[in-house]
């Protein structure tokens, strides 16, 4: 308990630290517990066919996991911490019931693995979906912490109602400097899954963990040969069947042959309920046979048949045009890679959505293909790429966002400004407005303005300044589109064409690298 | 209650300057008394805002004991000091200082920014700087935005940060800069930031804007920093060599004399400026600065 509070403290700490504290590099937040995660490390090598040395560090987990079994699950994940939280609350509140006995089938989360796995051969990355780390980040980043923000600014606001102008004022100045995003496109989704997911805690105690979680699936399979061994002492049981009614991951402490070091997470459960103390753990180097891993029927039928599934749903994943075209509306953060290693790559943990200080990156639903879901986006119209900022290209776990330096981002282009001539104020109604020109960061203006004579519906003309964008020296940062004060639809706007990242979303052939002399060379 | 009187006796004074300039016996036209505008050049940004405050009088003469202050300056964008796109932070340092050494209870600093609030007053050095001479560095709060009646000639209402008018004296810190539509961004622009609402609707017609947010906030002194102008790509610039270095603090009582003297640092004539014209008819100010008392100084 001790150990899980630490770990779920460190990892709120690391990831509250993910966002503008005032320092331009913020250092290590919480993708440190993602470098830690066999799952993640394993489907991104096998996904992207690219080592990404930071996972290095989940060797370690390996590692303790075939030494001293599920440890991490029961001591170290922090979402098995709100799960096992969530089933104690339950539990005292007596909205769950444990039967004497479960014998509900523990083999979904297998069959979970070796879907992702499978998938992941094929160059598709689904871990991000369930893996615990990515979920429990993603429902703090789009959901949980944007509520409680939410939440404190009501409060706020009820104070400045009431007269209680000090603490409104503290509370709504503390909102500003963390730089909490509130506003997320469907953030609904990823809220509700997460609660759904704390409810089922309700029906069976770490459900998430007994059924679901690949990762959980992962270490059961490598604790096999674990030394850590539960022990009964038959002297003292009293048969009373205690330990396995409140097992939290149904690992079935009693008698002793049953118990599955697959699923045991060492929670110490049956220990501390054992009336008379029969229950210890004890160094053995016996190994387990696989069926009692998990006392499962992993048969091997069951298992070539997932995989068979497995493979026909990969092809389901490639049926989507946006692998034809580029989509206009995907514009990817500073130092994505290209396409295809992208999608290879990004966990979906929303990392570098709660790191934006604009709020502009935003989930992506459809425009990336259904592997693409929860992918990042830049929405200029929610918020706009920072010009002296690189933190999404900072927290990011797995490198689907590659570091860079401040003055390294400069130099990408995320996408190309376009001026909407049906929408824009001087072009159409004649009137003077400068408001995209004078936000554009570079310097010299990628947005320079000429006269024009703009026809009014009377017949007369009228002469300003309008916009025109310079494609080659435009960032695509999207502060034009945000701060356009045509509010529908900006008379601005961004697309992804022109992407530094990209060998295919071109707009012209001789942007970069000048040509050479012998085009025979 | 106390801001409603201060904007009375403040047209008072105005109407008292316009019609009968010998009335004001021991006030700012006096002979020998203290100047309408002061414009100090030297090395140090701290030493020259001194002197200009000095040159007008001294804090004192704005500032009473027990005030609370607002300080405005342009912190609109995310530039660090040497792309003079923010007020010089050692020149709104000086201030907060001067107002709290003058017995203000508070000196509170303050800006509706364009880019990301945090980093721009993080990068501008302000916030350090604010926060080591004493004073309170605040978020625009929206819960404290209202909308206002302004009853200006184009704007009837706006939305106005209650921050900033809740307040017993304002001093507008301007920052010179280069603009592409209304030419420089001195004084009567940086009341920009003191609003909130759709601000980017003002351009269709800024110098109205521009001149009715100014007849509203009417500042107790205007000290416009030109220590390092914009000159070129305003008002945010991006490279050192947009700027120009004029090692100049304009501190003065009438916000149009002080704009009109830091319009000649770029060569422009006040009356190519059109929201001059147009706030000296509406009586704020004058722009003719052979008909101000004006001390320049060197140090």
């Amino acid at each position: 308990m001790a150990s899980q509070a630490a770990f779920f403290g460190l990892f709120l700490y690391l990831f509250f630290g993910a966002h503008y504290t005032g320092e331009d590099y913020i250092g290590s937040t919480v993708q440190r517990f993602f470098h830690f995660d066999p799952l993640l490390a394993l489907i991104t090598i096998l996904s992207a066919r690219l080592v990404y040395a930071w996972f290095a560090f989940s060797l370690v987990t390996a590692v303790a996991t075939i030494l001293f079994g599920r440890v991490f699950c029961g001591w170290v994940c922090p979402l098995g911490a709100v799960h096992q939280f969530a089933s104690f609350a339950f539990k005292k509140t007596k909205f769950l019931r444990p039967p004497r006995e479960d014998k509900a089938s523990l083999a979904p989360k297998y069959y979970i693995l070796l879907i992702v796995l499978v998938a992941a051969l094929f160059g598709l990355d689904l871990a991000g979906y369930l893996d615990p780390l990515s979920f429990l980040t993603r429902s703090f980043a789009l959901a949980v912490l944007p509520a409680v923000a939410e939440a404190f600014s009501s409060l706020s606001g009820v104070l400045y109602g009431v007269g209680a102008l000090g603490p409104a004022r503290a509370i709504s100045q503390a909102l500003q400097n963390w730089t909490i995003n509130t506003t997320f496109i469907m953030g609904v989704s990823v809220g509700l899954l997460f609660l759904g997911a704390v409810a089922l805690n309700a029906r069976k105690e770490r459900f998430w963990c007994r059924y679901l979680c690949p990762l959980g699936a992962l270490l059961g399979l490598l604790s096999r040969w674990n030394l850590l061994k539960l022990r009964i002492d038959p002297e003292k049981c009293i048969k009373c069947g205690l330990c396995t009614q409140h097992c939290e991951t149904q690992a079935h402490p009693y008698p002793e042959e049953t118990w599955k070091s697959g699923e045991c997470v060492y929670c110490q459960n049956c220990a501390s309920i054992c009336p008379t103390g029969a229950i210890s753990f004890r160094l053995s180097a016996k190994p387990e046979k696989l069926s009692n891993v998990s006392n499962i029927a992993l048969s091997r039928r069951k298992l070539v048949l997932t995989t068979l599934f497995g493979i026909a749903a990969v092809p389901f994943f490639k049926l989507t045009p946006a692998r034809k075209r580029a989509s206009l509306k995907l514009i990817r953060p500073p130092g994505s890679l290209a396409e295809d290693k992208f999608l290879a790559k990004c966990v979906k943990c929303g990392q570098c959505m709660r790191a934006c200080p604009t709020g502009g990156l935003q989930p992506v639903l459809t425009e990336a293909g259904p592997e693409g879901f929860y992918t990042p986006k830049l929405v200029p119209k929610i918020g706009y790429c920072e010009y002296y900022c690189s933190l999404c290209t900072q927290v990011c776990p797995t490198g689907a966002i590659k570091k860079l330096t401040i003055e390294a981002k400069n130099e990408i282009k995320i996408g190309t400004a376009w001026v909407n001539k049906s929408r824009c104020i001087p072009y159409v109604l004649g009137k003077p407005c400068i408001v995209c020109e004078e936000h554009c960061p570079v310097s010299p203006k990628a947005i320079q303005l000429v006269e024009h004579e703009a026809t009014l519906p009377d017949g007369t003309t009228a002469v300003q300044k309008a916009p025109v964008v310079d494609i080659e020296v435009c960032t695509g940062c999207g502060i034009c589109e945000n701060k356009c004060p045509v509010m529908d639809d900006p008379a601005i706007f961004v697309t992804s064409v022109g992407e530094t990242r990209s060998e295919t979303n071109r707009l012209l052939l001789d942007l970069s690298a000048g040509p050479s002399d012998d085009p025979y060379k | 209650m106390k801001r409603r009187e201060f904007i009375k006796s403040a047209a008072a004074a105005g109407l008292a300057l316009r019609f009968g300039p010998g009335a004001l016996a021991g006030q700012a036209a006096s002979p020998g008394g203290p100047s309408v505008l002061a414009a100090v050049e030297g090395e140090s940004p701290v030493a020259i805002t001194k002197e200009a405050i000095a040159a007008l009088g001294g804090m004192n003469r704005f500032v009473g004991k027990g005030d609370k202050v607002v300080i405005k300056p342009n912190i609109g964008w995310d530039r660090t000091p040497e792309m003079a796109a923010c007020t010089n932070p050692e020149v709104v340092r000086t201030l907060v200082e001067l107002v709290l050494d003058a017995g203000a209870k508070k000196a509170i600093v303050i800006d509706n920014t364009t880019n990301q609030a945090k980093r721009c007053y993080v990068r501008s050095g302000i916030q350090e700087a604010v926060k080591e001479a004493g004073g309170d560095m605040l978020f625009v709060d929206d819960f404290r935005v209202k909308k206002m009646a302004l009853r200006g000639e184009w704007l009837d209402e706006w939305e106005v940060l209650l921050d900033v008018i809740e307040s017993d004296k304002i001093i507008n810190v301007p920052i010179a800069k280069h603009h592409s539509l209304c030419r420089l961004t001195l004084g009567g622009k940086n009341w920009l930031g003191a609003v909130g609402g759709a601000r980017n609707q003002f351009h269709q017609s800024l110098d109205k804007a521009i001149v009715d947010l100014a007849a509203f906030f009417k500042p107790r002194l205007t000290v416009l920093d030109a220590y390092r102008i914009l000159v070129r790509n305003g008002p945010q610039g991006g490279r050192v060599s947009d700027t120009e270095l004029k090692k100049t603090v304009i501190a003065g009582t009438d916000p149009l004399a002080v704009d009109a003297m830091g319009a000649s640092l770029f060569g422009v004539e006040p009356r190519e400026l059109p929201y001059l014209a147009m706030a000296k008819e509406r009586g704020l100010g004058e722009f003719d600065l052979g008909k101000v008392r004006v001390e320049t100084r060197k140090i």
